[in-house]
């Protein structure tokens, strides 16, 4: 480091010994006028250079008449310009349309040259997400961003999506990472149910509107997100939306899709057995029904063939196999209509943009809909030379109805036709949903389902959400080279849930009939004060800033919920018996002081640092203050050695190291009673919580460093961005699972760390570039590893998430996100041993696989052809493994396709007997097998799929339509595109299991797929209009 | 005036950034502490609530899993029936009982205790209701696992001990009852207004009953060590014999819970997986024309009472017609279903066994397996003709060797117990009676046990590795980890 400085310093006294002339000038935008900072003006044929300042504004010294200066900025084209007799030069730079997107915005909002940045940045063009209009706009993102892993739960229109950048750095929390809107970070927790059941109530993402997205950039290192504090441990995703700057005059945009939604992939079931066991009717009970509990109501009955037999509703039927795919009777096309109009204007001194965007889309499973409104205004305006302020308030409405019931839910409709036994028309189950008495008519005992119709009928929910955000910032030119930049906002969320079950079912309220409300309230408020000085001397640009920030996040719920109706069809909270109610309120403040830095020298060095204190309310009052910091040094070795030509235009490599604290959850330091919820008590009951507090927590550290390289070849033609990385988190908060003989179950400490470390590469190609036709391509390739390295001594393994008995595990020297489960029992040479009857047994509890896939990314293919333009884009992903419970529950229930082996005949198991030695023979009933293997031993070695598949992930197909056709008319611009989503697996290894099937998104949520809703695809058309 | 600016600038700026560092120390401060609940409490709402836990816990996953199962007084359905066939994959399961016995009754009663012996807040009155109720929530965690943590249980808190040492089950017992000798004697004459007046669940803060039920349940566990340790069982008998125990239905234990759903069983019995009385428990009412058969029992689709049997393996059970059998009576099973900690029947019935065994006194033993007998009617309300019809049934009059009284004995017992099913395992485990056969028919499940009865819950995986070097200490001392280990009481 030494070194280099002294070189810089040897460099800059070798110029200043030169000076004749000076010249200045102020380097602008071409189109925009904005002016230019950090552009680099050197002297052709030397070495010598100075960059503009934030400004734009520049002044060279020691150059004379014949001095020829070189503007170059990244994204522009570079201009030469001969001195002469000229001592003012002002200069207008033209974009480049064939640079790569190199300015880049950056932390805290600042608008950065990306060369000049030390740690991996990627920034994503609206072209990329708002023509294909996903309802979270960050599953756009999916494929396009290397190290950004992105998993749309099968939950139902408004899901959530499971979002990682790198990897997984923390056991405890989301491992998301922070969503910053226009400078305001907004809460972003995963959500959605999990196999037990729940459902999925969406996040915060899916209340971006695409059509009012500027750019989208991915900050991946904590050395790019040091600025944000903790919340931007995982990483940060920076949304910037329009301010409809780009405009002259007054423009209106006019935006319209239409989507269907159909079904992509159902796990294949068998059509030639029906209800029955071991090859057997069931019984007919004295109600004259057959008898419907288990086993007899599985699909292991006789062949059906055609026979008389007395079906599950107790009326003569045939036994033959019901024509189609359950799921593709029972589902139904979805569709979705978004119509939005913007208004965008601009004058001299102010713009504005405001747009209204609404959406209604009806999904899959019938009755469950979206209805979103947004209205987004932004407005700015240079109120003087020095003073210029930015506004912007969006609201968006949301109402999202019957969001389904998932996993092992009653109500899940997916389980449900599943499980049905393969004999069952769901014509009759449509038809038969209550008896005279008003229950619940079924094919089976179990209490804990329902007829999937009497569900659609009588089971509902309304999730209703209001937002709203608003931001302003200023910023006051105090002088040439010193600015202060104010920053406030506010996100406000109102929800209102609410769910009722109708009498008459078991599996809802005990047949009683139910109903629940909650609303809640939360606020985040964040404020940034910055200031900025920026200085030149001999060549260097020093910019240094200080700010402080402050935080507070907070919000309240209340909830009733009820049960055994008084009179039907009337679901308020007056309409029941049993009554309760509670209310809770947080809130956590963190206020912060920060100074950024940054030293560039030539155009071609650039040295940044940071350094934060942030000071949070959730830490116990001797431990809240905690100080990260990080370095990042880019190195354009390219322009420093003066190898750049046509041939290698950019050579870059860059470092970064960063450490960074992070806080928890508030309320975790102190011990407190609660007091029990009891109507009914003439005494009051308190209870201890569960988790044992800790007043001596400290904050969690993690220490990051990166190191990468970009590389542009034939005018980036070929252009390479390659990043390494490694992050080790210590002292991790969490609660760690402590023996229940202590009294409780948890207890909140500093313990274990995770080393998480992998590469990330993305490559742009441009094969073709004509004046009509372009071909360009993108490659991106991630490899993220995370391993524990310690946990609490205490523990040998703290489980992550569990299904029937299949665990994730973070445990000490393995894998974060194992699979543990059980294998069959074996001997030592691996054979399985069976019992004399037959059976195979339950063995070790082993490592079945790894919920991280070896390496994945996307492989994009854009080309352009006049008017015309073919976006593809395929995803990938290789290695990691899931458990399918799905597959499991229906070999049990014998619907499942692989549940025909051995029907007649019998299954005999491989292995030996575990008594004679002798290879096993003994034939045993594939319901028997199924149903032990399965349920009673939870051998679950092969139930553990590879979860690597290759997907057709989104085709866009777009035209822009002539403008000579369109000027009579008084359109400017019109484009119509064709997109297709989620088309086609290309590669999936096990047929009919979506390896992204999830109910929700939680780190581990994809590893445990059970009884999920189907995957879709989705095709749609769009219409752009510029007036 | 660009400087004047300036300094103005640098003032505000100075100002501001003083403004907001002292402000944010303050409101930091503010928002520490947790508006959802209370930093501190008097002890009876912690008292109220270990002692509702104790009446729930009769009802937990233990009791319907496993012991009432084991128990043979039914069959549960779907995933609920395995442990009826003896095996022993259930750690889940082991977890939840073990930790919600120390979560709900000990974490709570250990804070009372600490409450209600520290200087400030000292009520020996108090302290002494307390540890009877402690006694009982250990005498039952014990029971159902064996060795477990007691000095050092349930001290998360209030010794931030994690990681507690076991203690063997004769050290638990012996400790059980001096604890309960000590309350005996201070319950005798406390005054009632420094109990819980306004806040016992258990008995209205009626201090008799509350000695009745520490002696009563004194009784209880001394004849628990009576294979074991006869010496002391009759040492600690006759201290029992010489206070006041359980005589009437008045001095019984119970709770309605009135909260939530009510009787856990109610949702038990009209949920899923459904429970289906067994053919053992049945017979035994039919045969001997028991008035109680209607209340523990409801007729099937067809009007009959129709059992289950105990232990079919997958394939009989599935020819079984399971669910067309009786269901749990709706007495035992309804939302306001009395739940019954302990009852004047069992303390007949145990002395009963104490006056034919341990005083050779057969006449007395009669009267008292009798009164015991009475007692369990009428608590079941069963009327007083039926009553006087049963008592003149040979099943009401001790009769034949000591070996067929004894069986006559823990027949009754084991049916005056319902619905306290986890009891009624302990009672089998303990005399043996009512005989549980071992498993040989090709259509019964044999499990992990050959066929025999379950003797004990397991140490969970969770347990063995958050707790692991005390836990395997007790395996060391007391065997193996297995469903048929019996604990130290447990020699039939």
């Amino acid at each position: 480091m030494n070194k280099l400085l002294l070189t810089l310093f040897a460099i800059i006294f070798s110029i200043a010994s030169y000076s004749q002339k000076s010249v200045s000038g102020q380097i602008l935008d071409q189109e925009t006028k904005d002016p230019l900072p950090g552009v680099s003006v050197n002297v052709k044929g030397t070495e010598k250079g100075v960059p503009a300042d934030f400004d734009g504004n520049y002044v060279i010294s020691g150059i004379d008449e014949n001095t020829i200066l070189v503007f170059s900025f990244l994204g522009y084209k570079t201009q030469e310009i001969l001195v002469g007799s000229q001592s003012i030069i002002n200069v207008q730079l033209e974009i480049d349309a064939q640079s790569l997107d190199e300015v880049v915005i950056t932390a805290l909002d600042i608008e950065r040259d990306k060369a000049s940045l030390g740690y991996s940045v990627q920034q994503v063009e609206p072209e990329e997400f708002a023509v294909a209009q996903e309802n979270n706009v960050m599953n756009s993102l999916q494929g396009k961003v290397s190290g950004l892993q992105i998993t749309q739960g099968n939950t139902g229109v408004d899901g959530s999506s499971r979002i990682l950048l790198r990897g997984v750095t923390t056991i405890d929390g989301s491992n998301r990472p922070l969503v910053v809107i226009d400078g305001i970070p907004v809460s972003n927790s995963s959500s959605g149910g999990n196999p037990n059941g729940g459902i999925d109530r969406g996040d915060a993402l899916s209340d971006i509107n695409p059509e009012d997205v500027a750019s989208i950039t991915v900050l991946k290192g904590a050395g790019a997100a040091a600025a944000y504090g903790s919340l931007g441990m995982h990483g940060v995703i920076l949304v910037t939306t329009k301010s409809g700057t780009t405009q002259n005059g007054i423009g209106v945009t006019v935006n319209s899709s239409f989507n269907v939604t159909e079904i992509m992939l159902t796990p294949k079931l068998q059509n030639e057995y029906g209800m029955g066991a071991f090859g057997a009717f069931s019984p007919i009970g004295g109600d004259g029904r057959p008898n419907l509990d288990y086993p007899s109501s599985w699909s292991y009955g006789p062949k059906m063939e055609g026979q008389d037999y007395v079906n599950w509703l107790g009326n003569d039927d045939v036994f033959s196999p019901r024509d189609g795919n359950p799921y593709k009777e029972f589902y139904q096309t979805g569709y979705s209509f978004t119509n939005g109009v913007a208004f965008e204007g601009n004058t001299d001194e102010s713009s504005f943009r405001v747009s209204i965007t609404n959406q209604n889309t009806d999904g899959t499973i019938p009755n469950n809909t979206l209805d979103k409104n947004t209205i987004n205004f932004r407005a700015s305006s240079n109120l003087s030379d020095k003073l210029k302020i930015d506004g912007k308030v969006t609201y968006i409405k949301s109402k999202v109805k019957n969001r389904p019931e998932l996993g092992e839910g009653a109500a899940n409709t997916a389980l449900q036709l599943a499980l049905m036994p393969r004999d069952v028309r769901l014509e009759d189950a449509k038809n038969n949903i209550v008896d005279a008495d008003g229950n619940e008519i079924k094919w089976n005992l179990d209490n804990t389902f329902n007829n999937p119709y009497w569900a659609l009928k009588n089971v509902y929910n309304e999730d209703n959400r209001d937002r709203f955000q608003g931001a302003f910032s200023a910023k006051w030119d105090v002088s040439d080279n010193f600015y202060i930049t104010g920053k406030t906002g506010l996100n406000y969320v109102v929800t209102d849930f609410t769910t009722h079950a109708a009498a008459g079912a078991q599996a809802q309220y005990n047949g009683l009939g139910g109903y629940s409300n909650s609303s809640s309230k939360s606020t985040s408020w964040n404020s940034d004060i910055l200031g900025t000085y920026t200085k030149d001397f001999s060549g260097f640009n020093v910019t240094a800033s200080v700010g402080a920030n402050y935080r507070s996040d907070g919000g309240s719920s209340i909830s009733v919920w009820g049960s055994d109706e008084k009179v039907p069809d009337f679901y308020r909270i007056s309409n029941y018996a049993v009554v309760g109610d509670s209310d809770y309120e947080w809130e956590k403040i963190v206020y912060s002081f920060y100074g950024l830095g940054q030293v560039s020298y030539g155009g071609y060095v650039y040295l940044d640092a940071t350094i934060r204190n942030d000071n949070s309310s959730a830490l116990p009052a001797d431990n809240d203050s905690y100080w990260y910091h990080s370095e990042n040094l880019s190195f354009l070795f390219s322009k420093f050695f003066g190898i750049e030509s046509d041939t290698f235009n950019k050579g870059k490599v860059r470092a970064s190291y960063a450490k960074v604290g992070n806080d928890t959850s508030p309320y975790r330091t102190q011990s407190s009673y609660s007091i029990d919820q009891a109507r009914t008590l003439d005494y009051t009951v308190a209870s201890i919580p569960g988790s044992l507090p800790n007043p001596n927590l400290k904050p969690e550290v993690s220490h990051s460093w990166e190191v990468g390289t970009e590389l542009g070849f034939f005018n980036n033609r070929i252009h390479l961005d390659f990043t390494y990385y490694e992050t080790l988190t210590e002292d991790q908060i969490m609660a760690v699972p402590i023996s229940g003989s202590s009294g409780f179950s948890s207890y909140t400490t500093n313990a274990g760390s995770i080393k998480n470390k992998g590469f990330e590469t993305q490559l742009n190609l441009v094969p073709i570039q004509n004046d009509k036709f372009t071909w360009d391509m993108g490659l991106s390739i991630t490899k993220s590893k995370s391993t524990v390295e310690s946990i609490d001594e205490s523990l040998e393994s703290i489980t992550l998430n569990s299904l029937m008995g299949v665990s994730i595990e973070a445990r000490p020297g393995e894998e974060f996100g194992t699979i543990y489960g059980l294998d069959y029992l074996r001997d030592n040479f691996g054979t399985k041993l069976i019992t004399d009857e037959g059976l195979a047994q339950p063995g070790e509890r082993i490592k079945l696989g790894s919920i991280n896939p070896d390496f994945y990314g996307g492989i994009s293919n854009n080309f352009s052809f006049k008017n015309f333009s073919v976006r593809t884009l395929i995803s990938y992903q290789s290695g990691g493994e899931f458990f399918s419970w799905g597959r499991g529950y229906r070999q049990m229930f014998g619907t499942d396709a692989t549940s025909l082996e051995g029907r007649e005949t019998g299954i005999i198991e491989e292995g030996i007997n575990e008594n004679t030695g002798f290879e096993n023979t003994v034939p045993i009933s594939p319901l028997l097998k199924n149903y032990t293997n399965n349920f009673v031993s939870n051998i679950r070695k092969d139930l553990i799929f590879d979860a690597s598949n290759v997907k057709f992930k989104e085709l866009v197909i777009s035209y822009d339509i002539p403008k000579k056709a369109l000027n009579s008319v008084g359109i400017q611009g019109a484009t119509v595109s064709a997109v297709g989503r989620d088309l086609f697996f290309i590669y999936n290894p096990n047929g009919d299991l979506d390896p992204d099937a999830s109910n929700g998104s939680s780190p581990t949520a994809t590893a445990l797929e059970h009884a999920s809703l189907p995957s879709t695809r989705t095709y749609g058309i769009n219409l752009r209009l510029n007036f | 005036m660009k400087k004047l600016q300036n300094i103005a600038y640098k003032v505000l700026v100075v100002l501001l950034v003083g403004f907001v560092v002292t402000s944010c120390e303050d409101t930091l401060e503010d928002v520490r502490e947790n508006p959802n609940n209370v930093t501190s409490i008097d002890d009876a709402p912690l008292f109220a609530n270990a002692a509702r836990s104790l009446f729930n816990g009769t009802l937990d996953e233990g009791s319907y899993r496993f012991a009432g199962q084991y128990g043979h007084y039914y069959v549960a359905g779907s995933t609920a029936r395995q442990p009826d066939q003896y095996t022993d994959g259930f750690d889940g399961n082991y977890n939840g009982i073990y930790n919600g016995m120390y979560s709900g009754v000990i974490k709570h009663i250990e804070e009372v205790l600490v409450l209600t012996s520290e200087p400030e807040t000292a009520n020996p009155v108090r302290y002494a209701i307390a540890d009877v109720v402690a006694a009982m929530g250990f005498a039952r965690i014990t029971d159902g696992f064996g060795e477990v943590p007691y000095t050092e249980g349930g001290k998360g808190k209030t010794e931030d001990i994690l990681t507690p040492k076991y203690d063997t089950q004769e050290f638990i017992y012996n400790d059980l009852i001096d604890r309960l000798s000590q309350s005996i004697n201070v319950l005798k004459t406390a005054d009632p207004a420094m109990g819980y007046p306004d806040s016992d669940p258990v008995f209205d803060n009626d201090l008799d009953r509350w000695v009745r039920m520490a002696n009563s349940m004194r009784l209880r566990l001394a004849m628990r060590m009576r294979f074991v340790n006869p010496t002391l069982s009759q040492q600690v008998v006759a201290l029992c014999l010489s206070e006041p125990l359980m005589e009437d239905n008045a001095h019984n234990a119970y709770m309605i819970e009135t909260e939530g759903q009510g009787n856990a069983w109610y949702g038990r019995r009209t949920g899923f997986p459904s429970i289906k009385m067994s053919t053992m428990f049945i017979g035994q009412l039919e045969g001997t024309a028991d008035p109680r058969l209607s209340v523990f029992v409801e007729k099937d689709g067809n009007g009959n009472y129709t059992g289950q049997k105990n232990g079919l393996n997958d394939e009989a059970f599935g020819q079984s017609d399971f669910a067309s059998k009786s269901d749990m009576g709706i007495p035992l099973s309804s939302k306001d279903s009395k739940i019954f900690l302990m009852t004047a029947s069992e303390i007949y019935f145990l002395r009963a066994e104490i006056a034919l065994i341990y005083d050779n006194n057969p006449t007395e033993a009669n009267n008292l397996y009798r009164m015991g007998i009475e007692a369990s009617l009428e608590q079941w309300d069963i009327d007083a003709a039926e009553i006087t019809t049963f008592l003149a049934s040979p099943t009401a009059t001790l009769t034949g060797s000591v070996d067929e009284q004894e069986e006559q004995l823990g027949t009754q017992m084991w049916i005056a117990l319902t619905p306290n099913y986890f009891e009624g395992w302990s009672h089998i485990r303990r005399t043996g009676y009512p005989v549980i056969e071992q498993r040989t028919d090709p259509d019964l499940e044999k499990g992990a046990t050959n066929g025999i009865l379950p003797t004990r819950f397991l140490y969970s995986s969770f347990e063995m590795s958050s707790n692991g070097t005390n836990a395997s200490e007790a395996i060391n001392r007391q065997g193996a980890n297995k469903i048929d280990t019996p604990i130290w009481w447990d020699k039939n």
